[in-house]
């Protein structure tokens, strides 16, 4: 069968100084996608199964999610995605707190000895 | 409670590839992906340059940075500013990775339904197979789509159609509506709302991709034949069968923007749609110059972009420049900083009834409880969208 071709054409910008950190980002947010889908479908097996304890794979291919259960996945990635990158939201929050005190001087105002 | 879906689901239509339970959750992953960008991430890189890099520019130089080029120099430093870029470039290739995954599955089952002789087809599809397809298109896949919009991978592909129709509902977070409609819509809306009086008989959309936005105007205008081309086949055979599947008569060609094969003076109203960003200098002066042509004295050229540079404080203009450099966009920052008036002079246009204005999201106007989210440097989703036109 006939190949999609995969890259985009054109130089991958980097933006790290190391561009290997560029890709293990990628390869980061590429498993937590992975992550993703498998919560989806233990998602619907869990809500087959309040239905009846019987399923086959089928049945999870032809789930349809109500309105109610696309919300809820929405928001539960929304969680996930929160608690994947809360390193980004900590800058952000120290940014927005002012919190960005130089960490010496916190040891700087407790400590009594001479010494630098 | 009623349990249709919400407006920000892709409809579904006999064109549009089926997804697999898996390959749907990991599209909705992407897409929640960048929903997540654009509420948490991307308004840290304002409070990096407001609290971090400015005070260090002020520091060094005395005054705040001037322009873009300065906001640039000194943001590709800032931490915050590298992991929102390549988190966002990373959400651009997971989209079209996994909008390509269902379409490779079943590539030559889906190009032979699609590409079904229809018994009574309401509109049509004329191709050029000689047509070249332009340098400025050919030079990188714009926007990051692998083969960009006319590589075709087997025979009578419609590969790139298929992906890209998932693709810009994900990239839109579904803010363009269940059709992926919304800019054609609202220039509809717009011309219908600010000139009732205004009948066109004859519509064409340059660069149509997989007809999106040209269907909008199939409902506004229902007494108007309406034409689409573009230069690239694969989105063309993909858009008459989607036309088609929708039970709307539209009639594309394989044609180049610059150089049309209509005659002059056949169209009551000339559109395009985030077109002219992807072209170049020299392309965007002969279109412009096609579209007088083309167009009946009265009639009205309307091209929808996001808004020019011009005016914008330094750093807006530099987070809306982002994708000129990250993705695939390079012409980009010059197509937002083309003087516009002179380009509708040159082309033939009276300046005096040049128009440059933002008009409202018609999905917006529907949907009045949608998030107002802006993607950073991106289209679709601030409830607005710019427009540029001429009438003759």
């Amino acid at each position: 069968m006939a190949k999609l071709q995969r890259k985009a054409k054109g130089e991958r910008p980097t933006f790290f100084q190391d561009p290997n950190v560029d890709k293990i980002l990628s390869m980061v947010m590429g498993l937590a996608g992975e992550v993703a889908v498998l919560h989806d479908r233990l998602d619907t097996a869990e809500r087959l199964l309040e239905k009846s304890t019987d399923i086959k794979r089928s049945d999870i291919e032809n789930y349809k999610a109500s309105a109610k259960v696309t919300a809820e996945r929405a928001q539960w990635r929304e969680q996930f995605l929160s608690e994947v990158l809360r390193i980004v939201e900590i800058e952000q929050e120290a940014l927005a707190n002012g919190d960005t005190q130089d960490y010496g001087d916190a040891i700087a105002l407790v400590d009594g000895s001479s010494r630098e | 409670m009623s349990n249709a879906l919400p407006a920000t689901t892709q409809a579904e239509h006999q064109a549009l590839p089926k997804t697999t339970h898996d390959e749907f959750a990991r599209q909705e992953f992407v897409r929640s992906y960048k929903q997540y960008l654009v509420k948490n991430v991307h308004g840290g890189n304002q409070l990096a340059y407001e609290q971090r890099v400015k005070p260090k520019f002020r520091q060094e130089n005395n005054r705040d940075p001037k322009d873009r080029f300065e906001v640039r120099d000194e943001m590709v430093n800032d931490p915050h500013y590298q992991m929102f870029s390549a988190l966002l470039r990373t959400s651009q290739e997971m989209m079209w990775s996994s909008c390509q995954i269902p379409v490779q599955r079943e590539l030559e089952s889906l190009n032979k339904k699609l590409n079904k002789k229809r018994a009574k087809p309401r509109g049509s599809l004329r191709m050029d197979s000689s047509l070249e397809i332009p340098r400025y298109h050919k030079s990188v896949d714009i926007h990051c789509q692998p083969g960009g919009y006319h590589t075709e991978f087997s025979d009578q592909d419609a590969s790139a159609g298929m992906v890209y129709d998932r693709a810009v509902h994900i990239y839109a977070m579904g803010q363009m509506g269940p059709y992926n409609n919304d800019i054609g819509a609202s220039i509809a809306l717009w011309l219908q709302e600010t000139r009732p009086e205004f009948k066109p008989l004859r519509i064409l959309d340059l660069g149509c991709s997989v007809g999106h936005s040209t269907v909008p105007y199939v409902d506004a205008f229902p007494k108007a034949e309406i034409h689409g081309i573009d230069v690239a086949a694969p989105m063309l055979r993909y858009a008459h069968a989607r036309a088609e599947g929708l039970g709307k008569k539209i009639h594309f060609s394989q044609q180049n923007a610059e150089i049309l094969d209509f005659e002059d003076e056949s169209f009551d109203l000339v559109v395009s749609h985030i077109l002219l960003h992807e072209t170049s200098d020299k392309a965007i002066r002969k279109i412009a110059k096609e579209c007088h042509r083309l167009l009946k004295k009265g009639g009205i050229m309307v091209h929808a972009e996001t808004p020019q540079y011009k005016g914008m404080a330094p750093f807006d203009a530099f987070m809306l420049d982002w994708d000129t450099r990250n993705n695939n966009e390079p012409f980009w920052a010059r197509s937002h900083e083309i003087d516009l008036m002179k380009l509708s002079k040159q082309a033939g246009f009276d300046p005096k009834k040049e128009f440059e204005t933002m008009i409202p999201s018609a999905f917006q106007i529907a949907e009045a409880k949608r998030s107002l989210t802006f993607q950073g440097g991106d289209f679709g989703g601030g409830g607005f969208w710019f427009i540029y036109g001429n009438e003759k």
